[in-house]
């Protein structure tokens, strides 16, 4: 037995080295996933289209506000900004305050619908930043927005 | 006591800084023909700007540098008709005594004669002016102006706001600044420029959108609304140390205005409903100024700060009121045009531009007095013309046009007339604003 004990110590202190570096590196090799990307757009959530010149909610978004509230509601653990956009026409200053506005009745209308205001965000960003590249209606149409996007 | 001690001693110090300041102004009262002639608004002043005297090769070529100078900065006026100098204006045989051909002057229909002498003294360069009144061959200044030799364009604009104070009784534009946005780094930054476009030079990288970039008076600060938080924000740069000021508060901020050195007004939903706020230099907010359900928003004040016009949509489409700073009485100031935006009050107080978007898509320039009366068309035929500003002696005006493609940095007359293209190049420039210094 005595002679055995310098074998196995010469035996086990290698082994056990070796068995520790090879821990180490698989603590290196499977490093925690990338968090997801912030902010993602699901299914669900849709925009709203205005008249020119106007905030006040069309008759044609009320469905749509329906399913983003419900969605929503849904989804507990998304908040959501709502941007306001307009078309080119008229004047930036202008535009800047009409797309808050246009925000705030989309809002509005959710919040009635029972979602808390604290998972509501608006911004304006009035003409600087239109969908459509085109100056006809059909571009201005697609600009005059409420457009929903989850955080 | 104290009540004579408040009036004696302003009166004093009003003395005092007119002997120091202006002592100029004097001169001008003695010659006060000359500004008649303006007021009566008989035209431009006939001058001849007479070529530099100049011994030396470097004298000779910074004199000429100068001609060009100062014939650009009186052109870019348009107070003046520029007369070529006759070949015998003067009369060199006496070569120390040079003679002043006044007859000569006479006869190609000069009213003012102005000319010089270029010298150098280690690096530093002297400009001797002398201005005559062609048919009476009287004296009307004798400066001497010095600066360094890479200081030619102050030089020259020094003589050329001289002249000018001296023959119309008013500051001129020379050493005031122009305020715009331009994307041509791909984002919308603030930039600035001299009066007449010279000097570009950019003043934000927020790689992301700026807008409404207004100087203070006393030229200390500029605001302006920027997009890097994510929503567009009030920000307040002080110039001096670099220090930035923002509103804290939630909401949209929109299209600042100074109404004096220390506060500015902006529109602002602190609690949802748009409203124009007086806001300190610190980014406080110091008194809500309107109270109405619709828009209200682009503040412009009276030079004095007592009148504040702005844009509202309370009647329905967008017109300018003015509301009375004391009183809060709102009075509608524009009642023709479906939609009216973008006031800017003449810093003379007698006037507020505006822009009113027609029926057949053109954007226009419109003045009216600030009582409403006098309404009067300046541009037409040409497109989108937005963002009017004043210049400080309310004699010409800045704005955006475009007429030919992309939108682009205009100035014209106050009174409508001399439209002209001041800053070149392939960038979209927006929203110009004239500083109150100069």
């Amino acid at each position: 037995m005595k002679t055995m004990k310098p074998l196995l110590r010469t035996l086990f202190i290698p082994t056990m080295l070796f068995l520790g570096a090879c821990a180490c590196c698989e603590e290196t090799v499977v490093a925690p996933p990338p968090p997801p990307p912030p902010v993602i757009v699901l299914p669900g959530l849709g925009d709203v289209f205005y008249d020119f010149d106007r905030s006040e909610l069309r008759a044609d978004a009320v469905d749509q506000l329906k399913t983003n509230a419900n969605w929503i509601q849904a989804n507990a653990t998304h908040n959501v900004i709502i941007e306001g956009h307009c078309d080119e026409r008229g004047t930036s200053e202008y535009n800047l305050a009409l797309g808050e506005r246009r925000a705030n009745s989309a809002k509005d209308y959710i919040v009635n619908l029972g979602v808390a205001p604290a998972r509501l965000k608006t911004v304006s960003f009035g003409e600087e930043k239109p969908f459509a590249d085109g100056h006809n209606e059909e571009a201005w149409a697609q600009n005059r927005r409420a457009h929903f996007v989850a955080e | 006591m104290v009540q004579l001690f408040n009036r004696v001693v302003p009166g004093i110090i009003v003395v005092l800084f007119c002997l120091v300041v202006f002592p100029l102004k004097l001169a001008a009262a003695e010659n006060g023909e000359y500004i008649a002639i303006r007021k009566e608004g008989s035209g431009n002043i006939a001058l001849v700007l007479d070529k530099l005297d100049a011994n030396g090769k470097k004298e000779s070529k910074f004199a000429q540098s100068l001609d060009t100078i100062m014939h650009d900065g009186l052109d870019f006026t348009k107070i003046f008709s520029l007369i070529s100098p006759p070949l015998n204006v003067k009369d060199f045989t006496d070569k120390k005594n040079v003679v002043i051909n006044f007859g000569a002057l006479t006869s190609v229909g000069a009213e003012v004669y102005a000319g010089g002498t270029l010298t150098r003294k280690s690096g530093m360069i002297n400009l001797d002016m002398k201005v005559y009144d062609a048919s009476g061959s009287k004296l009307l200044l004798s400066k001497t102006y010095t600066g360094r030799e890479e200081g030619l364009r102050s030089i020259g604009h020094a003589f050329c706001a001289d002249l000018i104070e001296l023959l119309t009784g008013k500051k001129s534009v020379f050493g005031s600044k122009i305020v715009f946005i331009s994307n041509k780094t791909g984002f919308k930054e603030i930039y600035e420029c001299d009066f007449d476009g010279y000097g570009v030079a950019q003043l934000t990288n927020l790689k992301s959108i700026a807008m409404n970039p207004a100087l203070s008076p006393d030229g200390k600060h500029l605001a302006y609304i920027g997009f890097a938080s994510g929503r567009p924000t009030l920000y307040i740069r002080n110039l001096v140390d670099g220090k930035i000021a923002s509103v804290s508060k939630s909401g949209v901020s929109i299209d600042p205005g100074w109404r004096n050195n220390t506060e500015v007004a902006a529109t602002l939903s602190p609690e949802g409903n748009q409203e124009i706020f007086l806001v300190n230099t610190d980014g406080s907010l110091s008194k809500r100024v309107t109270n109405n359900k619709s828009i209200d928003i682009s503040p412009t004040f009276s030079p004095d700060g007592t009148k504040m016009a702005f844009v509202s949509s309370r009647n329905g489409l967008p017109q300018i009121f003015v509301q009375d700073m004391q009183s809060g009485l709102v009075k509608r100031l524009t009642f023709s045009g479906r939609y009216n935006t973008q006031p800017a009050w003449s810093p003379l107080g007698d006037k507020i531009a505006y822009t009113t978007w027609e029926k057949n898509g053109e954007i226009n320039i419109f003045v009216v007095n600030a009582d409403g009366s006098g309404l009067k068309q300046l541009t037409q035929n040409s497109r989108e013309n937005k963002s009017p500003s004043f210049s400080p002696d309310g004699e010409m005006i800045v704005y955006t046009s475009n007429r030919q493609g992309r939108e682009k940095v205009y100035v014209m007359s106050s009174k409508g007339g001399n439209e002209r293209l001041l800053l070149q190049g392939d960038d979209v420039q927006t929203q110009p604003s004239w500083s109150l210094f100069r």
